[in-house]
């Protein structure tokens, strides 16, 4: 196993963990806690208020504009990512580069701005 | 971490001069919609046409003084060899913003009319042209595809701006769904492509087919076949051209110009640029899937056409039919088959943009039955007269570009002494013919009962069908000049 | 190599038993989150593979975005939840067949090429550093295209969603 994966390793080592110490706890207060369901204890927990209607509501299309910010932004950072580990290689260059990069969707993030589409109504 | 960051890294030498067309158009983009942000209210419609038109001019003169410095010092490439400066590249740039400046001219009478945002409609056109010249220009099939990707993204976008109409919204989607699925064909071509040849860029894959042998090459046979497969469906090839007469009945008149000229161009722009120039030592390969491919889609075409009462779907299927011409001279493999079809889709960019300029005067845009045309030779004679002649350029009657352009491509097939191809072609110019003839009949038949709708003129919608027409009997009647620009145009894939 | 077959084999399993009870499942919001567990699995084969970067563009755009994406088009339209729909159409034997040939052509053609031809395990590793000259060197141009055309998705996405 090479000495990358070894590093890697750790991180799934990690996630084990993670996930074993999160099951353990369900787990053990499953056993421990005692067990007498009602119909009212079975309610979804609305704040202390008896819920309304259906599991299922359906959501409003002016958050489609955010998901779709997301997924642009979220892009970018694939893209600094890697420029970021060797920022200091390439000196003004990266830097430029990367500027014009941002600065091209930064305009679409002022130009949504503008348009009023990121109002929260 | 320490040693990596000393070792040195070298930049790319890019040759911007060769990459300003591009960016004089993604420039205007960017400033329209700059102002359109700062100043909503003060971005008019003519501010918006004349910095496309400005951009467009200017990217033109550029492209030109490209086109000398090629002739006189050879092709070259930059960016590390994945952009390619050569005759075929500046051609479809050319291509590209003489249909931009008429797309832009017709749209600046329908924007209005229809109540759409005019910077908008007129920075995705502008991302969409610099997106096809990407395209064309790309020796590297990642960049080709971020290339058709920002073409096909503005055309998705245009298609379905108008808001009011849901049939723009319905073919958007149509569009959208099957350009996303050739989309996904293409890029698994591409990795099939990079699995047997090692690189994506075209002068590599080249140079390592020239050289090596295969034992056996299933994978580059499926890798061709992917590609083949995507790029038919951008450019309506049958039978991959489901969407086309729906997406072009549905969508505004100029936006189906648009499609019509610059992504057929694009798309064919990339097939040549791969199969021809890249895969040019596997021609025995790919050259009998695309005469197949050519049969089907000139006799699809052609038949379906003559089907139609619509004139737009009519239009949508003689656009599929035009596409089989240009794969028959694509099949030939031959420098005077890339010179043909290179000629045919510089003719038909003007045709095509000319027809659709007076259909969108004609009237509405999804309801376009043969009936409308009624007696148009009555009341309009001077438009009758420009979409005869549009129409019968179409058709290949001489003395227009048309003739020419299917002359060149049926000589081509007979030089490669692919006799069968000839024959086909020239049967379905004649069963198409009939097609192109049915709308001038119903334009020239009197009819007192139906009235044709009078079309609303716009002085830029004259420009355009007066440009158009006249190009196309120019190029008719002395085509030599385009017969020499299409010949220094032959893609040529060099380093460096 | 032992290892890294063990896991490669607990990996595989996870993302293939995932991926058939994406498409079995008959609530839809199980299916995407059966589809996180197959992206998930895809990026840990990458990681295997030393492939990083891609590992990490799997994570963020595919189980990021792109499950981002298919959330908000479940949440936006009138999908019923729960085991109430059908979510099987009638056409899935024609769609079996599909994928099936999709998949035997794939696994032929890769078997064909590279058979039992054995990949070089003390081979060149790249990181993310590599591809990171790559994206600046070779791919400059591509790479502030990208820009624009992200740009040019966020009009797009604006122009077609405000009047609505």
């Amino acid at each position: 196993m090479s000495e990358l994966l070894r590093s890697y390793l750790t991180v799934g080592i990690f996630g084990v963990a993670a996930i074993a110490m999160a099951g353990a706890m369900l787990t053990i207060a499953r056993i421990l806690r005692p067990q007498r369901p009602t119909p009212q204890k079975l309610i979804a927990y609305e704040s202390g208020v008896d819920p309304v209607g259906g599991d299922w509501a359906q959501s409003q299309i002016r958050y489609y504009v955010f998901a779709v910010l997301f997924v642009l932004f979220d892009v970018e950072a694939v893209f600094i990512f890697p420029w970021a580990t060797r920022l200091e290689v390439y000196g003004t260059f990266g830097l430029v580069e990367m500027a014009i990069f941002i600065f091209i969707l930064v305009l679409g993030l002022f130009y949504a701005w503008r348009k009023g589409v990121l109002r929260w109504v | 971490m320490a040693t990596q960051s000393v070792l040195a890294f070298v930049g790319p030498s890019v040759n911007w001069w060769a990459l300003l067309p591009q960016m004089i158009l993604l420039g205007a983009a960017l400033l329209i919609m700059l102002v359109s942000a700062l100043a909503p209210k003060q971005t008019s419609t003519p501010f918006v046409t004349v910095t496309t038109m400005c951009a467009a001019i200017t990217s033109y003169i550029v492209a030109t003084g490209l086109w000398n410095d090629v002739q006189r010092d050879g092709p070259s490439s930059s960016i590390a060899s994945a952009f390619g400066i050569d005759g075929f590249s500046i051609f479809f740039t050319m291509l590209i913003l003489v249909a931009l400046a008429a797309t832009a001219l017709l749209s600046h009478g329908y924007l209005d009319k229809e109540g759409i945002d005019a910077p908008e409609f007129h920075a995705l056109l502008l991302c969409s042209a610099a997106g096809a010249i990407v395209m064309a220009s790309a020796n590297d099939l990642v960049v080709m595809f971020i290339g058709l990707e920002a073409l096909s993204i503005g055309l998705y976008v245009m298609i379905a701006m108008h808001d009011r109409r849901q049939e723009a919204r319905e073919s958007a989607i149509k569009y959208f769904v099957l350009g996303a699925f050739s989309s996904a064909f293409l890029l698994y071509g591409i990795a099939l492509t990079y699995g047997a040849t090692g690189s994506t860029n075209l002068i590599h894959i080249r140079d390592y087919l020239g050289a090596v042998v295969f034992r056996d090459q299933h994978l580059l046979m499926a890798a061709m076949a992917l590609l083949l497969v995507g790029l038919s469906f951008k450019v309506a090839a049958a039978p991959f051209h489901f969407w086309a007469p729906d997406v072009y009945q549905g969508a505004p008149s100029p936006v189906t110009g648009w499609m019509a000229s610059v992504a057929k161009a694009a798309g064919f722009a990339a097939l040549l640029r791969i199969f021809f120039a890249a895969f040019a030592s596997h021609r025995i390969d790919w050259t009998p899937i695309v005469s197949v491919l050519a049969a089907v889609t000139l006799v699809v075409g052609a038949v379906m056409a003559i089907l139609q009462n619509d004139v737009k779907r009519m239009l949508a299927f003689s656009s599929v039919s035009h596409a089989g011409y240009v794969l028959i001279a694509v099949q030939a493999a031959t420098d005077q088959g890339t010179a043909a079809a290179l000629f045919y889709l510089f003719t038909y960019t003007f045709m095509v943009l000319g027809t659709f300029a007076v259909v969108g005067a004609m009237g509405r845009d999804d309801d376009h039955p043969l009936a409308n045309y009624a007696g148009l030779g009555r009341s309009r004679p001077v438009l009758a007269i420009g979409f005869t002649i549009l129409l019968l350029a179409q058709a290949g009657i001489p003395t227009t570009s048309g003739f020419v352009a299917k002359f060149q491509v049926i000589a081509a097939a007979v030089n490669n002494k692919n006799y069968v191809l000839a024959g086909l072609a020239m049967i379905t110019a004649v069963v198409g013919a009939f097609m192109y003839l049915r709308i001038v009949m119903a334009m020239y038949v009197d009819n007192e009962e139906q009235k044709s709708s009078v079309p609303s003129w716009h002085w830029s919608t004259k420009v355009v069908v007066i440009a158009m027409v006249g190009f196309t009997l120019l190029a008719g009647l002395v085509p030599q000049f385009l017969i020499e620009f299409a010949e220094d145009a032959v893609p040529i894939l060099i380093r460096g | 190599m032992v290892a890294q077959n063990i896991f490669f084999g607990i990996l595989a399993a996870i993302v293939a038993i995932s991926a058939l009870r994406m498409v079995t499942t008959r609530n839809i919001v199980h299916a995407a989150l059966y589809l996180v567990a197959v992206l998930a699995g895809l990026g840990a084969l990458y990681v295997l593979l030393t492939a990083e970067f891609v590992a990490t563009t799997q994570v963020l755009v595919y189980i990021g975005a792109v499950m981002v994406l298919f959330l908000f088009g479940i949440m936006l339209t009138k999908a019923p939840l729960g085991n109430v729909m059908e979510m099987t159409g009638r056409q899935w034997p024609l769609a079996a067949v599909v994928a099936a040939l999709l998949g035997g052509v794939t696994i032929y053609s890769l078997v064909d090429r590279f058979g039992s031809e054995r990949l070089n395990t003390d081979g060149p590793i790249y990181r993310t550093a590599d591809v990171s000259d790559e994206v600046f060197s070779t791919y400059i141009v591509p790479f502030e295209a990208v820009s624009v055309l992200l740009l040019a998705a966020l009009i797009g996405a604006i122009v077609l969603a405000r009047k609505d």
